[in-house]
């Protein structure tokens, strides 16, 4: 079993034991307790806090407050034991109010990025491992400029540049290295744009001599190359976005959560 | 399939950090300056060099030198100083974390607008209200009692003091709040039900309200039953967790025995006064509308499981009326006729709902008996019956029997007076020939419960004639007064019995008489012919799947109060 294998087990199964845990303490405790539901919205409150701390430890990467995966496996399954307090804190039914509904679609949407962004991270970084290369994403505009600046040399420099394959880059290539393409095909791990480019490409062909072929086939590789770039900036861009949504959205909840125990506190006046 | 990439051309002294905010506007170019945009995105790109002065003795302006790192430019430095060869400026780009920073810091400041928004506009109530209120505290009525205290249309400041605070206001309320918000250990050492603030709001419309026995320990918040915030329609009702707070803690149920105990008498009658209706009380007279010696302070914690029996049943109650009544003759009896219509004899024929159909209306002689016992004593004359009700009257009807025969003649249709006079003689004649005189035939009336006669039957509404009357006695306990007047003892006919617990008989409807009440086998009047508890139980508990809740049976608020 290796170290991901265990870590996972061992995750899920403090995960498991502390929401039953949680659970049990419910049952028990919650017709008790007068003040239930303020112990565990306080709860509830400074878990929630704990894992928005984990963005502030990557701006730390100096201080010593430990390895940053160990921080982000507690934030994975801390993240998910907080959607278990926060049931209990619901007393499992729906809020009716517009702020505390407001509250509540907060953090179904902060959590609900924050489970997508897990499986994002798990899925995207193997697709890109079994696709080959490595690109540092900052680096893509400059190796796509690159590989236009090639492009062009190829089939519009040079002492005797072919009409055809000149006619073919200023209509179909230049556009297609001008920038990022097709990202929802790459995201959804469809060949085909490339497939019909390289098809096209392949029909060029018959109109070109030897020469002509031998830069065909270097203009090929560049669009193979291209297409590989895209693929790279279409998942590390998705790869990146999941936390345009989480990390706004988890200010917008905190400081909501905030004014929910102000207001409660101030308009309960110590009643349930 | 590396191969399909170009390669990554990494450059340590280019190398762009992720932690960066901006980037060169060159960089998409692959030809970012060196120095790169400060960390506000402002471009940092001046010159080539900066030229130094160099002043040789003797000299007084001196001379610029270049200081150009890749060597000496031919131009060299301008007569100002100023290098001759302007790096091109550009635009810096953001990275994508200074975009999600801007993204962030958006989103939080729209989100404290729309929430000062929130607060301070005139939807406040509406918008911070946790859910909608019961029907009483959301209508028109209820704004125009707190008309005086609304803000902005709203009513939150009848029950909320927070509710007219502005948002600085509303931390220091919360923060004067008992408990407080950070005050963990009362919030987790407090007890259920204590009174809270908003108490005060509500004796405010519900003033001087007495909660429940007067042997309760303590009072209850009413938050702690009454839940708002909920829904519209009425409050939901407290549930059993409510009430075996008190009534399922056994040391507490102990304290409200030895508090009862104390109590003077009138508050027990004030406290049986609450527990059932006025209607109830006129008429209940027996030992189940006032509280056993220790009060109602046995354990329960729910009705199929430790619910006491009805008192009715384990302090062997006997229904005190004096009336004879057998009810299994009524129900069974082969002798007993059929009603007009071809009905038989049923429990309906005599119990009739009242308006709501929890209860029963009380049984009259005139409405539920007189279809069958019709009082008529000749059996020459059925028209002519007795009046019921009044012994006095009785006897002065047996009194004045030829004036009685002659208006019954005047009824008939005999117009002329010296025929009625007739009628009755013959009458009276015939009469005396069953009766020895009138005084014997008084008594009969009276004090007989002999059913002899042309038919052995009592009660009839078939054949020709109906039967005779047996005697008051009969049905009455009749005694001789000092003078020998008859004397006829009131039937005591109660209401209720189970006082302390409502009854709904339309909703048990769907259920036989018989199976919850032994009428057909009651043979005695003082036969109390309630169900017990288990025969309750067996639809009212958990295994019987019907609800079996304290609430469903009992009240908590004594009735005499708001």
């Amino acid at each position: 079993m290796n170290r991901f294998r265990r870590q996972f087990f061992l995750g899920s199964f403090l995960l498991l034991v502390a929401s039953v845990l949680a659970i049990m303490i419910h049952c028990r405790w919650s017709r008790q307790l007068p003040h239930y539901a303020y112990l565990t919205g306080w709860v509830l409150l400074v878990a929630m806090f704990l894992l928005a701390l984990y963005n502030a430890r990557k701006r730390l990467p100096f201080l010593p407050l430990g390895h940053s995966e160990t921080w982000a496996q507690l934030h994975i399954y801390a993240g998910f034991f907080t959607v278990v307090l926060f049931l209990i804190h619901l007393n499992f039914r729906l809020p009716t109010g517009w702020f505390e509904g407001t509250l509540a679609w907060l953090y179904a949407l902060v959590t609900g990025s924050g489970i997508a962004g897990l499986l994002l991270s798990r899925v995207l970084p193997r697709r890109l491992a079994t696709r080959g290369g490595e690109v540092i994403y900052e680096k893509i505009p400059a190796l796509r400029h690159a590989l236009r600046e090639t492009a062009e040399a190829l089939a519009l420099g040079g002492e005797t540049p072919s009409p055809t394959i000149a006619e073919f880059y200023v209509r179909q290539l230049s556009g297609f290295l001008a920038g990022p393409r097709n990202f929802w095909p790459h995201l959804l791990d469809s060949r085909r744009p490339l497939n019909a480019l390289l098809s096209e490409l392949e029909d060029l062909r018959r109109f070109l001599n030897e020469s002509e072929q031998a830069t065909l086939d270097k203009l090929t590789q560049v669009v193979r190359q291209k297409d590989g770039l895209d693929y790279h900036h279409a998942l590390q861009t998705t790869l990146k976005l999941w936390l345009f949504v989480h990390l706004p959205l988890t200010y917008s909840l905190m400081i909501c959560s905030v004014l929910h125990v102000v207001l409660v506190f101030a308009f309960a006046g110590g009643a349930r | 399939m590396s191969e399909q990439l170009p390669a990554p051309g990494f450059d340590a002294q280019s190398y762009e950090r992720p932690n960066q905010g901006w980037i060169c506007g060159h960089a998409g170019e692959g030809k970012p300056c060196r120095l790169g945009p400060d960390h506000r995105g402002r471009c940092c790109a001046t010159a080539e060099c900066t030229p130094v002065l160099e002043i040789k003795p003797g000299e007084t302006k001196g001379r610029w030198r270049c200081t150009r790192s890749g060597g000496v430019c031919e131009s060299g430095p301008r007569p100002d100083g100023s290098c001759c060869r302007p790096i091109a400026r550009c635009s810096p780009v953001p990275t994508l974390r200074t975009r999600r920073g801007q993204l962030t810091r958006a989103v939080v400041a729209a989100t404290v607008a729309l929430l000062l928004i929130g607060l301070g506009g005139s939807w406040r109530g509406t918008f911070i209200n946790s859910g909608a209120l019961s029907t009483p505290h959301s209508s028109a009525a209820f704004a125009l009692l707190h008309s005086g205290t609304n803000q902005a249309n709203q009513t939150c400041t009848a029950c909320h003091p927070a509710g007219a605070r502005g948002p600085s206001d509303l931390v220091a309320t919360a923060w004067a709040a008992t408990p407080g918000p950070f005050q963990l250990g009362q919030l987790a050492r407090a007890r259920p039900g204590e009174p809270t603030a908003l108490d005060a709001s509500c004796q405010k419309c519900h003033p001087n309200h007495r909660l429940h026995q007067p042997s309760v320990v303590r009072d209850l918040s009413c938050s702690f039953c009454h839940a708002e915030h909920r829904g519209t329609g009425p409050m939901a009702a407290p549930t059993d967790a409510h009430c075996t707070i008190c009534h399922g803690d056994a040391g507490v149920m102990a304290a409200a025995a030895i508090k009862g105990a104390s109590l003077p008498p009138a508050s027990e009658s004030a406290l049986a006064a609450g527990s059932m209706p006025s209607s109830a009380l006129k008429r209940t007279e027996t030992a189940t509308d006032s509280r056993t010696a220790t009060g109602f302070t046995q354990v329960i914690h729910s009705f199929a499981q430790d619910h006491p029996e009805f008192r009715v049943h384990t302090d062997k109650l006997v229904d005190p009326d004096t009336l004879k009544f057998n009810h299994a003759r009524h129900l069974t009896s082969e002798t007993i006729p059929q009603l007009p219509g071809g009905r038989k004899l049923d429990c309906n024929s005599c119990h009739q709902p009242d308006v709501a159909g929890s209860y029963f209306r009380r049984i009259n002689f005139e409405r539920h008996c007189q279809v069958c016992h019709s009082l008529q004593f000749d059996p020459e004359t059925p028209a002519l019956t007795l009046p019921h009700g009044n012994p006095a009257l009785v006897s002065a009807f047996l009194h004045s029997l030829p004036r009685q025969y002659a208006d019954l003649a005047a009824r008939s249709g005999i117009t002329r007076t010296a025929e009625q006079n007739q009628f009755a003689q013959e009458k009276l004649q015939r009469w005396q020939t069953r009766v020895a005189t009138g005084e014997t035939f008084e008594q009969r009336v009276f004090f007989s419960t002999a059913t002899t006669g042309p038919s052995v039957q009592v009660g009839s509404v078939i054949g020709a004639t109906h039967p005779p009357y047996p005697g008051c006695a009969y049905c009455h306990e009749v005694q001789a007064g000092a003078q020998g007047q008859p004397e006829i003892t009131k039937p005591i006919l109660l209401d209720r019995w189970l006082v302390h617990g409502a009854f709904n008989h339309a909703k048990h409807s769907g259920v036989a008489c018989l199976k919850c009440h032994s009428a057909a086998t009651s043979q005695a009047t003082a036969d109390v012919i309630l169900p017990t508890k288990d025969s309750c139980v067996t639809c009212h508990s958990p295994r019987g799947g019907v609800v079996d809740s304290c609430a469903t049976c009992h009240g908590y608020h004594r009735k005499d109060t708001k």
